[in-house]
């Protein structure tokens, strides 16, 4: 069937071209209605519970996600309380407000904020802080006294040296905090002088992130595959055919996209990554096919011929590869979170997409070119062997070969220093560290929680057992609250905290004539009412139901973080949770979580213990696939080391670096996966068919030595460089994909070259042993075999009832039936292969 | 000699004449400000206050408000006596307005037994957290605004009102419909600085009382936070003879409640 396929293309190439052609138009067609979801949010289904939550606590609060604007006055001696910097805050405040998208009533600014404080003797005033711009330094300097001396407002709206203050912009959409961050630089353009402004906010570099992506996205994508283009030009130096695997890349990445537009699935930062992940895939295959190509041609001067040779030479690992990376990347269906799924689900349909074109659009490309075009192209096996590359690899090849012990205690101590830097791993994630330190809001991020008690907030809530009992109105618990955050602050990772009980304090101290003992809560229920009922005769009464429920039975203590890095949230959880089970409040409430920062530090959690489990379910369903296709359980072991060991090595260096384990860092270990297979296969299928022709290990092992180790190499060669484009990008997880494209494909290409040769030496019938005795051959490797695919089975179904049904499973379980019905069907294709196979190539 | 006292005659009948056939805004809205805050020299009612905010959340708030003309459409005295939520009963205010200062007001907490001065210069603070401000509770002077007559059609006239002194408030003008017949004001409309209108205070039911149209139900509305208060106002009565002397701090401590209780 296969042969059918390549002759055809080659006999039909503009039928294929057609084909190809009409499908990518169709396709790009799609990417008419394509949307975009930028919202990390969204790596929680919208059921969550904690979204739920969330939604339900804004609501009851009134509270909304908001930018943060800083103004910053280093110059002036007063610093921001200099009449010429208020009247510009006053400015700004006032156009803010005019912004379409920006919750008025609830921007929190000095010119919109009422105070309380002390008039003449036995007088308490309730003013606005700043409801005009002052006219005289004197003015301004007694607002700055008010409003240091008001527990609400220090800290949050202006900071302890008075250098700095906020603008809490809050606005009606997440999605929104871009365009608006786009229309406050404007405002921001005809109010310059000493003043620097910063904006900040966990949702604008949520949303700023998601559009900075999609420019990246046109930038980094293009640049690498410029990259991947001249490097393999200087490899092949052919034009022509070098074209192929870029063609064929973008092309895979068109149709799979305007696949998964076309169904419907919004473009998340998760799917955005879906280019960046098929072009290595796609040029991997690619390569494996030109390398040889050019390494035959010389040998006929036929390139139809050459092109059905070695595709038939190297459909079985094309084949298992792509494979292998389909049942990878299909295992991230299991992921609790949704974006992953869809992410991991299309990057198979593409490595299956790719694998198509690769028989059927490579063969037709070769046959419509013509002959001349290829004048020069090729080297014999003697040119090659004169090469300073080759002969490289061949004192590497004997190497291994002759010293294998010393190569397999090197992998034993690379391995175990590896999983001591895995226990080192950090695990830890921030969206505003996606942005490089060079990055407008990572600065803004540094000034600002410099300054202020934090620009990351964070809700926890307390909810009273009975409902009519006006519980956050009751002295005891009110004690108990600022007790809370007394302790918060010891414990250092709070920056500043609000709560209905600083609103008493404040209000109690002011009716008092401002007397510092009177800085505390009262003592009857009936007091803390009273001193509740006067703050409500301010200009916003308002404000204080973001802080408790108009029926008093559940409050809100707003947590201001200065760090927004999951590890920090982490901890100020445990502190609180400590400081509760250590003093039982004195009424029976409960207690939940809110706020951006949590909800991160939730998908985070979600996405670090998911990713584990799909790697073991990748690695399982890999193991099994590699065991039905090489149809020996040892040799299918022995052909995962190199994986492990690159997998193990990669992670245990994250622990040695200190790079944090975040997100993009979670998902890649399935590129890994799929990727460093690749590499083995290669080396497993090549071995075992020079095998076949010379009999022993040794003069296989020099034949390996030549073509297969180049063209292993040249791939890894091709894609890590290919990556380094990503380098440039202004957002952190772009490099570090870059960074770990470089690493895997390196440390997996070497490691095989090493580590396999080094195995197969200490006993080369790991993967060439075909047992004579025919209950040897099958019964042990049934036994196994079942073993491993009642694991695998196991596995799919524990998986699967722990992962909600939506249509993207229902695709991958479809496709993972597909698959295995395509194995099957392979297995039994490879015996046919050998057999009519001429067992060494064209002569 | 003649001559002229008869053009002056003439021009004094003329102007009677125009008074006559079209009040001036500034009659109205003085009008209205008499209707809404004077009638009589005394008065006392029982408010009943429900706050439903923007997610239909409600709060109540009950008092007993009673009020002293010093002069008739001058200075006035007012008690205001909260009965309900009952962690509040006992807490209570005295306003005395002037028309040509500042107002002076008390306020008496009683688990607290402590009795503050509020700073009133600015009027425009919530009145006990409801959506009405203390200036819709004691009335705002006439003196305040410059009032402009916009229409005159049908049963009510309009009257735009702009504040003299623009800094003090946070609106730049309010319009206010005047029943033609009674001179009770119906609506009132307020705009922010930006020109959108973001208040509205309506009188949304009026009965005779003792011979006096008197609003026994208001509703003011917050359109920015999307949160309004209905007053609903019984037990009204008019000219009970109020002493002059029970609006001192004296009577914060202990309250008239031969007043209160009517």
């Amino acid at each position: 069937m296969f042969e059918k396929m390549v002759n055809f293309a080659l006999r039909r190439p503009r039928v294929i071209f057609g084909i190809t052609i009409f499908l990518t138009i169709a396709s790009c067609l799609q990417f008419l209605k394509i949307k975009i979801d930028t919202d990390p949010e969204n790596m929680l289904s919208e059921k969550e519970f904690v979204r739920l939550f969330h939604k339900e606590v804004k609501k009851e609060f009134s509270l909304n996600d908001y930018i943060v604007l800083g103004v910053v006055n280093e110059q002036d001696k007063d610093g921001v309380f200099n009449p010429g910097t208020l009247e510009k805050v006053y400015d700004i405040t006032q156009a803010i407000k005019k912004i379409d998208g920006v919750v008025t009533y609830e921007l929190m600014s000095l010119s919109n904020k009422d105070d309380i404080r002390q008039g003449g003797p036995g007088e308490v005033v309730f003013r606005w802080l700043m409801d005009k711009p002052p006219y005289t330094p004197e003015d301004a300097l007694r607002i700055k006294i008010r409003a240091l001396a008001n527990p609400l407002f220090y800290n949050t709206l202006i900071s302890q040296d008075a250098r700095a203050l906020c603008i809490y912009v809050p606005i009606k959409e997440k999605n929104l905090s871009y365009k608006i961050s786009r229309a406050i630089q404007d405002i921001l353009k005809s109010h310059q002088g000493q003043e620097q402004y910063y904006l900040a906010g966990l949702p604008l570099a949520e949303d700023a992130f998601g559009k900075e992506m999609f420019v990246q996205m046109g930038i980094c994508a293009p640049l690498a595959i410029l990259v991947i283009f001249l490097l393999m030009f200087w490899f092949f130096r052919n034009i022509v055919l070098v074209l192929i695997p870029i063609l064929m890349a973008v092309d895979v990445v068109l149709l799979t996209m305007g696949l998964m537009v076309g169904l419907g699935f919004p473009i998340h930062i998760m799917s955005s990554m879906i280019p960046i992940f098929l072009l290595p895939i796609c040029v991997l295959d690619s390569i494996h096919i030109l390398s040889d190509f050019f390494e035959e041609y010389k040998k006929t001067h036929d390139k139809n011929k050459t092109v059905a040779h070695v595709l038939k030479t190297l459909f079985i690992p094309n084949l298992f590869t792509s494979i292998t990376t389909i049942a990878g990347f299909f295992s991230l269906s299991f992921a609790p979170i949704p974006p992953i799924q869809i992410f991991g689900i299309f990057v198979a349909v593409g490595v299956g997409i790719a694998w198509f074109t690769t028989v059927l659009f490579i063969p037709a490309y070769v046959a419509l070119l013509k002959e001349d075009k290829l004048k020069g192209f090729g080297l014999t096996q003697e040119e090659l062997k004169e090469t300073g590359f080759s002969k490289l690899l061949v004192i590497l090849g004997r190497l291994t070969v002759r010293r294998w012990p010393v190569f397999l205690m090197a992998t034993l101590v690379v391995v175990a220093l590896s999983i001591y830097g895995i226990t080192r791993i950090r695990i830890n994630d921030n969206p505003t560290k996606w942005f490089a330190n060079r990055h407008p809001i990572r600065q803004a991020d540094t000034v600002l929680n410099k300054h202020f008690g934090g620009t990351y907030s964070v809700y926890f809530i307390f909810a009273a057992k009975d409902k009519d009992a006006e519980v956050f109105k009751e002295p005891a618990m009110l004690v108990y609250i600022q007790k809370l955050q007394d302790y918060l602050y010891k414990e250092n990772q709070v920056g500043k905290s609000t709560s209905v009980a600083d609103v008493v304090m404040k209000v109690y101290y002011e009716l008092m004539g401002g007397n510092k003992i009177y800085y505390t809560i009262p003592v009857t229920k009936a007091a803390v009412a009273q001193c509740l009922l006067s703050f409500e005769n301010s200009h916003k009464p308002d404000d204080l139901f973001h802080f408790v429920t108009p029926d008093y039975s559940k409050a809100n203590l707003w947590l201001q973080l200065k760090s927004g890095d999951n590890q920090v949230m982490a901890q100020v959880k445990r502190d609180t949770e400590k400081f509760i089970k250590d003093n039982p409040p004195p009424y029976q409430v409960s207690y939940n979580w809110s706020g951006l920062t949590y909800i991160n530090m939730v998908w985070q959690d979600k996405m670090v213990m998911g990713m584990l489990w799909n790697f073991i379910g990748s690695f399982i369903i890999v193991l099994l696939m590699m065991i039905i296709l090489l149809r020996s359980v040892v040799a299918a072991f022995v052909s995962m080391v190199p994986l492990i060991v690159t997998v193990l090595f990669i992670y245990g260096s994250l622990g040695f670096t200190g790079k944090e384990y975040d997100m993009p860092v979670a998902v890649l270990s399935a590129l890994t996966l799929g990727l460093a297979i690749d590499f083995s296969i290669h080396f497993v299928e090549r071995a075992k068919t020079i095998y076949a022709v010379k009999g022993n290990w040794k003069d296989t092992s020099e034949e390996m030595f030549l073509s297969p180790y180049r063209a292993i190499l040249r791939n890894a060669l091709v894609v890590s460089i290919g990556f380094l484009p990503l380098f440039i990008s202004p957002l952190v997880p772009y490099n570090t994909v870059g960074l770990f494209m470089f690493a895997i494909m390196l440390f997996a290409s070497v490691g095989t070259l090493i580590i396999l040769p080094a195995i197969v030496s200490m006993h080369p019938g790991v993967i060439f042993y075909e047992p004579t005795n025919r209950f040897l051959r099958s019964c042990p490797q049934c036994i196994l075999m079942s073993l491993v695919i009642a694991i695998g089975v196991a596995y799919v179904l524990i998986a699967y009832t722990a992962t909600p049904w939506n249509i993207a499973t229902v695709i991958a379980v479809g496709s993972v039936g597909l698959l295995s019905a395509l194995c099957f069907f392979v297995s039994r294709l490879r015996q046919c292969f050998f057999t009519k196979s001429d067992k060494g190539g064209v002569k | 000699m003649k001559k002229n006292i008869s053009i002056f005659l003439f021009l004094f009948l003329m102007g009677i004449g125009s008074v006559y056939a079209q009040m001036s805004a500034d009659d109205i809205a003085g009008r209205a400000s008499h209707m809404g805050y004077y009638q009589d020299k005394d008065g006392r009612s029982q408010a009943k206050m429900v706050i439903t905010d923007s997610q239909g959340r409600r709060r109540e708030r009950q008092m007993t408000i009673l009020r002293f003309n010093i002069s008739d459409n001058g200075d006035q005295k007012y008690y205001v006596y909260f009965d309900k939520p009952s962690d509040v009963k006992g807490m209570a205010y005295i306003v005395w307005k002037h028309l040509s200062k500042d107002d002076d007001r008390w306020l008496y907490l009683p688990a607290l037994d402590l009795v503050r001065r509020v700073a009133s210069s600015d009027k425009r603070s919530s009145f006990a957290g409801t959506n009405f401000l203390y200036e819709d509770v004691s009335g705002r002077s006439v003196n305040l605004d410059n009032h402009e007559l916009l229409s005159s059609e049908g049963d009510s006239y309009m009257i735009k009102n702009t504040p003299k002194d623009a800094d003090q408030v946070e609106f730049s003008y309010y319009q206010v419909q005047v029943d033609k017949s009674n001179f009770i004001p119906l609506k009132a409309e307020y705009y922010d600085k930006e020109g959108k209108l973001y208040r509205i205070v309506e009188a949304a039911e009026i009965k005779e009382i003792q011979g006096y149209p008197t609003i026994v139900k208001m509703i003011a509305q917050d359109l920015n936070s999307g949160s309004s208060t209905t007053a609903e106002f019984t037990d009204i009565s008019y000219g009970i003879g109020i002493n002059d002397s029970i609006f001192t701090e004296r009577y914060l401590r202990n309250p008239p409640m031969q007043w209160i209780k009517g």
